[in-house]
This record gives structure tokens, sequence and C-alpha cells, in this order.
């Protein structure tokens, strides 16, 4: 990508996704989980590739064919359902979290109506009255694709940089 | 490193015996220090898979609790596992995960190590160390013993250990049944995940080996969500098999007013026939009427075959995946988790079962979620004085009596082990608990 590529898109366009992905994240850390299925198209791909440590002359350190979520709109609709069931012990009591979402950059996507967006997310997940928070960054590719007028994400891959996970599990969405 | 005192190690068999778990082995800095030696280092440790190192020259970089290892395959195919720590300064050799090398090169000085762990290079060798030194002396180290069944790569530090046969024992019948049914075997798919859970390794192991009952109760929410069933005697149904030297399992059959499942755990028709070839009447027997294998081969090494669909009865499909606790202190572990699918199994089937996998267990899994939080908290309630009190003067025990003296084996199960008629038993678990001791409480 160069700097031309993202200047075919529109600041106002580009405002607006920077937007859609702050209250994405907003409506995550304040755990309304349901609306935020509202955000996703019917087709949706929700896929956290699995990263590796990897001596430099081999290559990617991205392990594509090994994820953490092999979702799509059924089983994130049934992780959403089950944090609102009585149960689920690991967000109950709930983890505080907040998701930091920056250097979002732009492209056009496959047609006019879908962008193609990356951003550094730092997660951040405190439990309980330990005062050390567990933390996630990585890098996100998102599919955003207009629906009747609403960005919707069509795709996301989250790239954690953590080879082992520090955080007993993946509870939220990412 | 200070012994157990006899009265204490006495005491210790004394309430395993009666089924009560002094709650102070989970937390205690004192017993991490033995379990270090006498149970991890003089037993058999698991380190990989053979799958995941094909080709000579392939190796993986792994961990025997706090040593690294790497464990590699030799241009003569045959698998080595090495200290990985160069013999002249002790530099780490290999910091991937996995990789294929041509040798292993120490980027301090030099050094460079064949495959099969020879010395065979130093910079400006003969100049500097003339022909005096043995290079052969100062080879790669190998861990004292190597041994694999049916593919799993288990190294031990104990030169004098029993052969991994003799050792595995009869948990070999139902690794048989879980790792040999087809005619090429397993095959490791993708690379493990790994995350650190401030728990004790112990509850990983006494849990996948034993505990059915936790499931009504911890994973609840699948229950609530009509994923697993509401009989709360659901993880009941089928047997509760200990086996030798601590290892043990459940063999799980649906509930009786469940639907009914597809034999074989809903593996591919196409491949029954090789299941035929493979197992022996008995194992065919138990195989064919499972829903759900899990156990513990001990100490730290556990495995799962359930089958979970996407919703209610739908889809139900089955995975394998094994498990490692790698304790990292007495209060915290590294899991890793492999998935596994038979060789022949159909592509399509491959995918349909991982995507299973992924969404049960693993970090993200909605079952194993719940795990990692429960076993945490069972650490933070265990490491103050009160249950860590040796004397045990606060009846600080954990309750692990069910079926103690009043359920009987079943004299009719064609495996081998004491097979008893329920899985909703603690049986496994206090015979782990007992190998636990005896490991320990050796001079």
């Amino acid at each position: 990508m160069t700097i031309t590529d993202s200047g075919r898109i529109q600041i106002e366009t580009y405002l607006e996704i920077c937007q859609f992905l702050y209250f994405e994240a907003e409506l995550l850390d304040d755990r309304r989980f349901e609306e935020w299925l509202g955000l996703l198209t019917e087709d949706v791909q929700y896929r956290m590739p699995v990263r590796v440590t990897k001596e430099k002359a081999d290559g990617s350190d991205i392990e594509e064919p090994s994820s953490y979520f092999e979702d799509n709109l059924v089983t994130l609709t049934s992780r959403v359902a089950r944090l609102g069931t009585k149960s689920a012990w690991a967000d109950d009591p709930p983890s505080r979290t907040r998701h930091f979402v920056s250097n979002i950059l732009v492209q056009p996507g496959a047609d006019s109506s879908e962008y193609l967006v990356t951003s550094a997310l730092n997660f951040v997940r405190n439990r309980g009255s330990i005062c050390v928070s567990d933390q996630l960054t990585g890098k996100r590719k998102d599919i955003l694709r207009r629906v009747q007028g609403d960005l919707k994400i069509a795709s996301r891959d989250v790239y954690l940089d953590q080879v082992v996970l520090g955080t007993p599990n993946l509870i939220t969405l990412f | 490193m200070a012994d157990l005192e006899s009265d204490l190690s006495f005491q210790l068999h004394e309430n395993l015996s009666i089924g009560r778990v002094p709650q102070w082995i989970l937390t205690d800095p004192g017993i991490y220090e033995l379990e270090v030696q006498r149970v991890f280092a003089s037993n058999w440790y698991f380190l990989g898979h053979e799958s995941e190192i094909p080709n000579p020259g392939d190796y993986v970089s792994r961990w025997y609790v706090n040593d690294p290892v790497i464990v590699s395959r030799g241009n003569d195919r045959k698998i080595n596992a090495f200290l990985n720590s160069c013999t002249h300064r002790g530099t780490m050799l290999c910091s991937a995960d996995f990789g294929n090398k041509a040798n292993f090169i120490c980027p301090y000085h030099g050094w460079t190590y064949s495959l099969e762990g020879k010395l065979n290079g130093i910079i400006a060798g003969d100049k500097i160390y003339g022909t005096e030194m043995d290079r052969s002396e100062w080879k790669l180290r190998k861990l004292p013993r190597l041994e694999t069944y049916h593919g799993l790569i288990f190294a031990s530090l104990n030169e004098n250990v029993v052969p991994l046969d003799e050792y595995l024992g009869n948990l070999k019948w139902y690794f048989d049944i879980l790792l040999g049914r087809s005619d090429k075997k397993m095959q490791v798919k993708g690379v493990p995940f790994r995350w650190v859970v401030e728990a004790n390794w112990k509850i990983g192991s006494d849990n996948f080996g034993g505990d059915a009952y936790h499931t009504a109760m911890t994973h609840r929410s699948t229950v609530e969500l009509g994923i697993a069933p509401k009989d709360p005697m659901f993880a009941s149904y089928g047997h509760q098999v200990v086996l030798d030297n601590g290892h043990g399992l459940n063999v799980i059959t649906p509930s009786p007013v469940a639907p009914k499942v597809p034999p074989f755990q809903g593996l591919p028709e196409v491949m029954w026939p090789m299941f035929e070839r493979n197992l022996t009447e008995g194992q065919l027997e138990v195989f064919r009427n499972t829903a759900v294998i899990d156990g513990t081969c001990f100490p730290n090494l556990s495995f799962l075959s359930p089958m979970h669909g996407t919703g209610g009865h739908a889809h139900l499909t089955n995975f394998l995946t094994l498990r490692q606790w790698r304790p990292l202190g007495p209060g915290k572990m590294e899991i890793w988790s492999w998935f596994l699918a038979d060789v022949e199994a159909p592509e399509e089937f491959v995918q349909e079962s991982y995507k299973r996998y992924v969404n049960t267990f693993g970090p993200s899994g909605v079952l194993e979620q719940d795990d990692a939080e429960i076993w945490s908290r069972i650490t933070s309630a265990s490491k103050g004085l009160m249950a860590r009190d040796k004397t045990l003067s606060y009846n600080n025990v954990m309750n692990y009596v069910m079926g103690l003296d009043s359920v009987e084996p079943d004299p009719n199960w064609p495996g081998p082990g004491i097979a008893y008629p329920t899985c909703y038993l603690e049986a496994v678990q206090r015979a782990f608990y007992e190998k636990w001791h005896e490991c320990i409480a050796k001079d």
C-alpha cells in the first residue's frame, strides 16, 4: 500500500470508519455484546491466527491455519449468548476490559461497497482485585462492507503479538 | 530440596487413602521442589508428536519443566532430544519454536553441532584448541532416555526409568483406540496453543483424568444454551478406569435418555474398516459405544476426545486434543494444547473437527474458559496459612471420597484396568494422588 492508495479514500469515509471502530470498541467494553453482533454481516468470518516464534529466514511468524477463533455469525452469536447466561464463570464477576484501537489505515476493497481496514489493538483486561492487568496487543485486518448504508464487519483477522497468551481465556471479542 | 518428614509423609498417605487430599499440596513451594525432581525428572515426560518433525532437520523447541529441549529428527530419521544449550558456554541454540536446520550453530562463538548432536565445527578450532581437546566429549547433551508410542515422544531425565512401554502399561490399550486406530496413525495439525493460567498443574491432570462430575456445574452455561444435556447425570454414564502408574480415564457413553450418537464418535464411515483392522474386538466394543474419552497419563499429559456440535445435538463432531500442564511454579502453569486428526481422515471432516475443537476447548473455547477460571480460584484459595497448615488442624483437606469403598468394579468391562460402572467417581484422582505421593515420598 502507498499513501496514494489511501488517498483515494475520502476523509469523510475515513472518519466514519474510525468512528465505527471506536464505537465497536465501546460496545465491547461496555458489554453491549448483542448490539455488537449487529455490526456484523450475515456471512462474517472471524479468526485469530496463531503467532509463533520463527527465525527471520523462515518467513512469516503467523501460522494462518491455526487459529484461536474459527467463527461465523452462528458461533459468535452463541458466544454472546453464553456471556448472557447465569453461569459463564470466566466472566462472572465480569472483567473490566479496554480495547484501545489506533493506527487505522483504510484502503478501497474488492468493490465500491468494501474497505480494507487495518488497525492496531491494545487490549487490557483487569479482573477481581488483581492490580496488574492482562494485556494483549496485535494487528487487526478487517473487511468492512456497507450494507444498506451502514458499515458492517464482513471479515476480521486478529494477529496477536503474543505467542504464549498471558490471560487465562479469550472471554470477550477482539 | 527438603525431604518430606516421615510423619508428614505418613499422614499424607493416610489421608490420600481415604480420599482426603491436603490443600497445601497445590501451593507449597517445598512440595513443588520435590515434584520437579521426583515426579517430573524421574518419570517419562511428554515432549511432542513425531508428526511435528516429519523430515530430517526438522526440530521443535520444548520445555521439560524448566529445561529447554530441542526435539529434532536426524539425517538417519531418528528422533533426538537435546538440552537446548551449547556445551561451550551454555547459550540456548534454538530460540524459535520450530524450524528446519542442517546443523545447530551457536551464535556466541560459532560452535556447530550436527543434527545428531556431534560437535563438528569450531571456528578456527584446530588453531585454538589443537588436537588436545576431544570433541566427542563436547557433543550436545542428550536427554538420558527417549522413547515413543504411536507417535507420542516422551523423554526422561532418569537414566533408570522403566521402559516407556512398561510405564504406560495398560494405558496403551486405550491409546491404541485414540492414536493407533488408523493405518497411518494420527498427525498434529497446526501448532499448539499455549497460554498461562495461575493454577497448580495437578488440577489440570486431576480434572481431565477423572472429573466428569464438574461438567454439569462448571460448564452449566452450555447446559443453559442447550449445547449440553440438562440431565445432571449426563456425564456419569460409562466407566471410570483406574490404570497403571497413576494413569486413568473416563469412557463416557451417551445418556440413556439423550438421542443416540453415531458409532466411533461419529468419525466418517469410510474410516471404520480401518478401525476394524487395527483394533481388537474389545477395543472396538468400547470405541463403538463411546461419546467422550478423557484421561491423564501421569503426571501431566492429558487427552480428550469428545463430540461437540454447533448447538443441541446437531452436527456432533469428534476431535482429539492433547494437553500438557507444564508447571511454572506451584501456582502457575503454561497450558499446551495440540489438535490431532487421523492421517486418513477426509479433509472436510478435519476442518469441521478443528472448528469444534477451537470453539469448545483452547483459550477461547466456551467450555475450557470456565475450567481455567475455576482452577485459578482453587489455587488462589490455597495459598494462605489455613490452607497450607500441614497439621491439618483447619481440616484443610479437599474431598475426594466419591464412590470410595461403595462402587464395585464392573467384571464385564472388555478392557484392562479397574473399571467402575460410573464416571461420577473419584477413583482415578485418588490413584493419581497416591502415585504422586509414592513419587515424592521416595528417597
